[in-house]
């Protein structure tokens, strides 16, 4: 503790899902590092990154959970939904069959992670537009229909990764405000993580990944 | 029959002590040892002896290591390393991300010196992404990995440093008689398969890997005489289910296999020769074939990395050059590389014999031995277990993909052959 990297308001936990070989690694890099690897290895059950950035005067320590996308380390990497405030369910727009499963990525998000997660739909490899097997407007009203946000990446490009990024973790930082607001009011419920670097410098207080919502 | 072994341990894994291990994982902690009152390698040793494998070879090394290691010393080393380290990154100016590649470096050349097999394979670790083909990087590389034995040594101990220079000439003496003690094992009618896992722990000579693998993975016959009709036999039988299932690939019930072999291929450890199409073809028939014929695990990402060294260890029995990495494939007649193929499935499929509960669903094994990893750690370092715990670190966050991977992912391609001795 102690370090700038470690003055932060909050710390957002967020899970990044979807097949495996639609870009989540990378969509990672690129936001964390700005860096995209052509040849990058397949992920071996969870890792993660961190970026902290500022929503509003608030510094937001995002938390972000990389999984591996195949089948079978799906015991091992829905355990870690839990917790996460924020989810990036991410699909290849050159890949209609990585599009057709969202539903059951959806459903397992849902059985492991709270309700009130927020979750963003994304379409990766824009860079790939003559490839695109899935049209824009069709995911977009699947997003619509299920309440959940979407955007278009490419992470080889860059394009709307930061923006993809920024835009979840606002709508995370708005959801925690009016749910503090409320139990201000209300005076009860308190935020279990929020204002680590200043106000606790016990352990027990300093949960690392989680606001409740 | 043979067993096959995963995870270092000689004498060869055994299944009551490793009930044993996991059931004092489950007790409350009773901490052995307390590492604050341990001020000597000798203590720290014998308070974790049951935690270490001493094999006849390493007798020596431990004397020398008990001798010398204290604390202090070892302190003080370590900060001297830093120092020079430190020194050595201001005139590289290197930026952040190769500092970190220098880090992984460093401990890959810790490791590779612990293996004593330096020359076998020069391989890039995981650290060189893409981005280190270009020329500067390269060439850093280059030097680091040829300054070897300078760098993973302190060059402000003289003492060491002349210990350093004193031992070269001996260890090739030593690998001379390693060599011979390999080929007289391996000279007899029948080959005593328990006299040669114990030499191979300490490592087996290049020039004898290939044989030794066959033998210890249980894919070769002790008995001479029955080698080469087994060899026969088992090329056919390999190569029969290749005409059965690979066209299968793209039926509907099997695609979503070959799909996943065929997208992982190029995503696997970054040694080059995988990049060769001859190789890519090669991989995704022995992947596809072990997994519709192991139904219960099927292909798991992981498993692509096992075919990585069985396949190099048995071209180098085929070739002169010393570094495998550039070496053109399909430079090799074609029977010869069917042989290859065949010969790497199979000790592949018998390694995986061991440990297919790392694959099936909820990866049983994996989950066992990150358990049994977090109790040995909490004996032998309880520091570092306690500082894990107390940043709500699990083990299953990073040591899952050294079980899975077999530490392929950690460490160079010739540290994880020198490693793989053991494992046979």
């Amino acid at each position: 503790m102690g370090s700038a990297e470690e003055d932060y308001n909050f710390v957002f936990k967020v899970v990044l899902i979807g097949e495996s070989g639609v870009g989540k690694t990378n969509l990672l890099s690129r936001f964390t590092r700005n860096e995209f690897n052509h040849d990058s290895r397949t992920t071996i059950g969870v890792e993660f990154s961190t970026r902290t950035i500022l929503v509003g005067d608030a510094v937001v320590k995002a938390q972000i959970w990389d999984t591996a996308g195949l089948e079978r380390y799906r015991a091992i990497t829905s355990a870690y939904y839990r917790g996460a405030v924020g989810a990036l369910v991410v699909f290849d727009i050159t890949k209609h069959q990585t599009y057709d499963v969202v539903d059951r990525w959806l459903k397992e998000l849902y059985d492991h992670a709270e309700a009130s997660i927020v979750v963003m739909l994304v379409g990766n490899k824009t860079d790939l537009a003559q490839a695109r097997e899935v049209p824009m407007e069709e995911a977009k009203m699947f997003a619509d229909n299920n309440g959940l946000l979407f955007v278009e990446t490419s992470a080889l490009d860059s394009t709307n990764v930061e923006e993809a990024f920024e835009t979840i973790l606002k709508e995370i930082f708005y959801k925690v405000q009016k749910q503090k607001q409320r139990s201000s009011q209300s005076n009860t419920v308190a935020l279990a993580s929020e204002n680590p670097a200043s106000t606790a410098p016990a352990q027990a207080e300093r949960r690392p990944c989680c606001v409740a919502l | 029959s043979i067993q096959h072994v995963y995870g270092a341990q000689h004498p060869p894994f055994d299944p009551l002590l490793h009930g044993t291990l996991i059931k004092a994982g489950s007790k409350p902690p009773t901490t052995p040892v307390k590492l604050k009152k341990v001020s000597t390698f000798q203590e720290f040793e014998s308070n974790t002896s049951d935690a270490w494998d001493l094999g006849d070879d390493d007798d020596e090394l431990l004397a020398i290591a008990a001798e010398n290691l204290n604390t202090e010393v070892v302190m003080e080393t370590a900060h001297k390393v830093i120092q020079n380290h430190s020194k050595l990154q201001e005139q590289h100016k290197f930026q952040e991300e190769h500092l970190q590649e220098e880090k992984q470096e460093e401990f890959a050349q810790l490791t590779s010196a612990a293996c004593g097999d330096n020359r076998l394979v020069k391989s890039v670790s995981e650290g060189h992404t893409s981005s280190s083909f270009d020329n500067a990087s390269e060439n850093s590389s280059m030097q680091r990995s040829q300054s070897l034995p300078q760098t993973s040594i302190p060059p402000l101990t003289s003492g060491m440093a002349d210990y350093s220079t004193s031992v070269t000439p001996a260890l090739t003496e030593r690998e001379a008689s390693r060599l011979d003690k390999f080929k007289q094992l391996l000279a007899g009618p029948n080959t005593d398969l328990d006299e040669l896992r114990k030499l191979s722990w300490s490592g087996i000579p290049k020039r004898v890997r290939p044989i030794a693998w066959k033998l210890l993975s249980g894919y070769l016959p002790a008995n001479v005489d029955r080698r080469e009709s087994t060899l026969q036999r088992k090329r056919k039988e390999y190569f029969a289910f290749v005409e059965q299932y690979y066209d299968s690939r793209n039926d509907e019930n099997h695609q979503d296999t070959y799909r996943q072999i065929h997208i992982d291929i190029p995503r696997m450890s970054p040694e080059v020769l995988r990049l060769q199409p001859k190789v890519t073809e090669i991989f995704e028939r022995i992947l596809f074939i072990w997994a519709i014929r192991h139904p219960a695990s099927g292909y798991v990402q992981g498993i692509n990395d096992l075919v990585t060294p069985f396949f190099v260890v048995f071209v180098c029995e085929y070739i002169e050059e010393e570094e495998v990495e550039n070496f053109d494939v399909s430079s090799l007649p074609e029977e010869v590389l069917q042989n290859i193929e065949a010969d790497s499935y199979w000790c592949m499929s018998k390694l995986l014999d061991g440990i297919q509960d790392n694959y099936t669903f909820a990866q049983p094994g994996i989950q066992k031995k990150v358990k049994m990893l977090e109790e040995l750690v909490s004996r032998i370092d309880e520091q570092v277990h306690r500082h894990l715990d107390q940043h709500e670190v699990k083990y299953l966050q990073f040591a899952f993909r050294w079980m899975n991977n077999l530490l392929m992912r950690e460490v160079p391609l010739r540290c994880t052959i020198r490693l793989w001795d053991t494992y046979q």
